[in-house]
């Protein structure tokens, strides 16, 4: 696999750079877009929820703490997901690796998600939030994020070419996700006795990892680093497996 | 014994299609254990065949007798499910009118991103960017244009410039000289011309025996899925002929 990436490099570079152009080509406001999405959000749980009261101290920079990196989650894996149905044109005329579009997909985002930063940071000082050291924790952690993102969203392009149901099953879990993820609440609003099922979400542990290190400016623990990485290596191993096992029949269901 | 650049021994090639037409997890559940998710159909049975260095071949056979997928497989596109399969040489794909293009791109930018794909540097790909200008005969000003606004034989042009940019060692021709106007279909052999009177070895399909008449000396004729004929285009073009009537 890395041999793959490092001889297709080029080509990964350049079809990454043409998905952020294209995303936006035929709008108005353009990438405007990947920051107006969670800023909408923020408008309406700040609205709903700033009236229940759930202890939590600057509500709307607790928010968007976890909508930023949400939202990079579920648009990647749905863009991800269908990286390699809408490639078949090129996948069947050119001897190019399946793979490269998956991973071209996800450099896309995560180009779309560093550029949508700056304002999103100038954002977050209007709404009193003071830098610290411990933010730099977050550049790790974001690296980690994007590798279970990728791993996670590989099955799913693999899986999606032979049946597209899995397309369709997981748009419809993204809105459940949200909710089932401490984004828009924190764990503390639920009894301690629940909180072994929130912990079965992998997504709660990246995104109160990046509340600890932004929104608190403190260290993640050594635990939660321990729990993060084992997620991350988990999702990667799941999505090669996959993407492995199923890549020869691929072109078959093209 | 000339250069062998392809090879192929005992290949088979099979798609997995769905049982029963029915694209869906949830019908599978519901027949659990009763029917098979895939079936599998083979597409093409026990090749044998050899390609020198410099040769034209032309592939001749009805709809869906496995020409495409033939190329394809030569193409490093397909994988073999069993036999061997040897190719040396550089490979230029032939983008069937237009499928690589991005219609939302500008035809500029649309070169920039083939040749990139083709896995030519940047600077390669503005050493024939002129060529390529020139070859399609579009203007600077179609080329600024989106290319979803392209009639079909724009597109073909464009397509055509920019895989053949670069002479390959191998080239595949696959029913790309369908649309264009004459005048541009006659540019299209003459550059395919050339390129085999310097040592391209040539890979034609097409249901116009006479297009392969006029390209290829060597014709192999296939017959669903298995080669039935390997010869002179005169030869198998006249078996050709009488598969097409019976």
């Amino acid at each position: 696999m890395k041999d793959v990436l490092e001889k297709n490099f080029n080509v990964i570079l350049s079809v990454a750079v043409k998905t952020v152009k294209l995303r936006y080509k035929n709008s108005i406001l353009g990438v405007a877009w990947s920051m107006i999405n969670p800023l909408i959000y923020l408008m309406i749980f700040v609205l709903i929820f700033s009236q229940a009261s759930m202890g939590i101290e600057n509500y709307p920079l607790y928010l968007l703490t976890g909508l930023i990196f949400w939202n990079f989650f579920a648009s990647t894996t749905v863009q991800v997901m269908g990286s390699i149905i809408n490639n078949a044109g090129i996948l069947q005329s050119m001897n190019i690796p399946i793979v490269v579009f998956p991973v071209s997909i996800l450099l896309a985002s995560l180009i779309n998600l560093l550029l949508s930063l700056v304002p999103f940071f100038v954002l977050m000082l209007f709404l009193d939030f003071s830098p610290g050291l411990h933010n730099l924790e977050a550049i790790p952690l974001l690296v980690l994020f994007a590798c279970f993102t990728f791993g996670f969203s590989l099955a799913l392009s693999t899986l999606n070419v032979f049946f597209r149901d899995v397309g369709m099953l997981w748009e419809s879990l993204i809105p459940a996700l949200f909710y089932l993820t401490p984004i828009a609440w924190t764990f503390n609003i639920i009894p301690e006795r629940f909180h072994w099922i929130l912990k079965m979400n992998p997504l709660a542990f990246f995104i109160n990892g990046f509340r600890t290190t932004i929104y608190q400016n403190e260290a993640v623990s050594i635990e939660n680093w321990g729990i993060i990485l084992l997620i991350t290596g988990l999702s990667v191993f799941v999505g090669m497996f996959t993407f492995n096992k199923f890549q020869r029949s691929i072109f078959s269901h093209l | 014994m000339a250069d062998c650049l392809i090879r192929l021994r005992d290949v088979d090639v099979s798609y997995y299609i769905n049982a029963e037409g029915v694209n869906s997890i949830k019908q599978y559940l519901l027949n659990f254990g009763r029917n098979k998710l895939f079936v599998k159909k083979r597409i093409l049975t026990g090749l044998n065949l050899e390609i020198n260095k410099g040769e034209t071949v032309g592939f001749l056979g009805r709809n869906g007798s496995g020409k495409s997928t033939l190329l394809r497989l030569i193409s490093g596109v397909i994988p073999p499910e069993n036999g061997e399969l040897e190719v040396k040489g550089t490979i230029a794909p032939m983008i069937a009118l237009g499928v690589g293009l991005e219609p939302d791109m500008t035809g500029y930018e649309n070169i920039k991103l083939t040749c990139s794909l083709m896995g030519y540097s940047k600077k390669e790909t503005k050493l024939y960017l002129n060529g390529i200008k020139e070859f399609s005969e579009l203007s600077d000003d179609s080329l600024k244009m989106q290319v979803k606004r392209y009639s079909s034989g724009m597109k073909s042009r464009l397509a055509f410039s920019i895989t053949t940019a670069k002479q390959p060692e191998i080239l595949i021709v696959d029913e790309a000289l369908a649309v264009g106007d004459v005048a541009f279909v006659e540019k299209c052999k003459n550059r395919i011309h050339n390129f085999k009177a310097q040592g391209t070895t040539i890979l034609f399909v097409s249901h116009s025996l006479e297009q392969v008449k006029s390209i290829c000396e060597r014709a192999v004729l296939l017959d669903s899925g298995k080669l039935v004929m390997d010869g002179t285009v005169d030869e198998v073009g006249k078996v050709y002929n009488k598969l097409l009537v019976s």
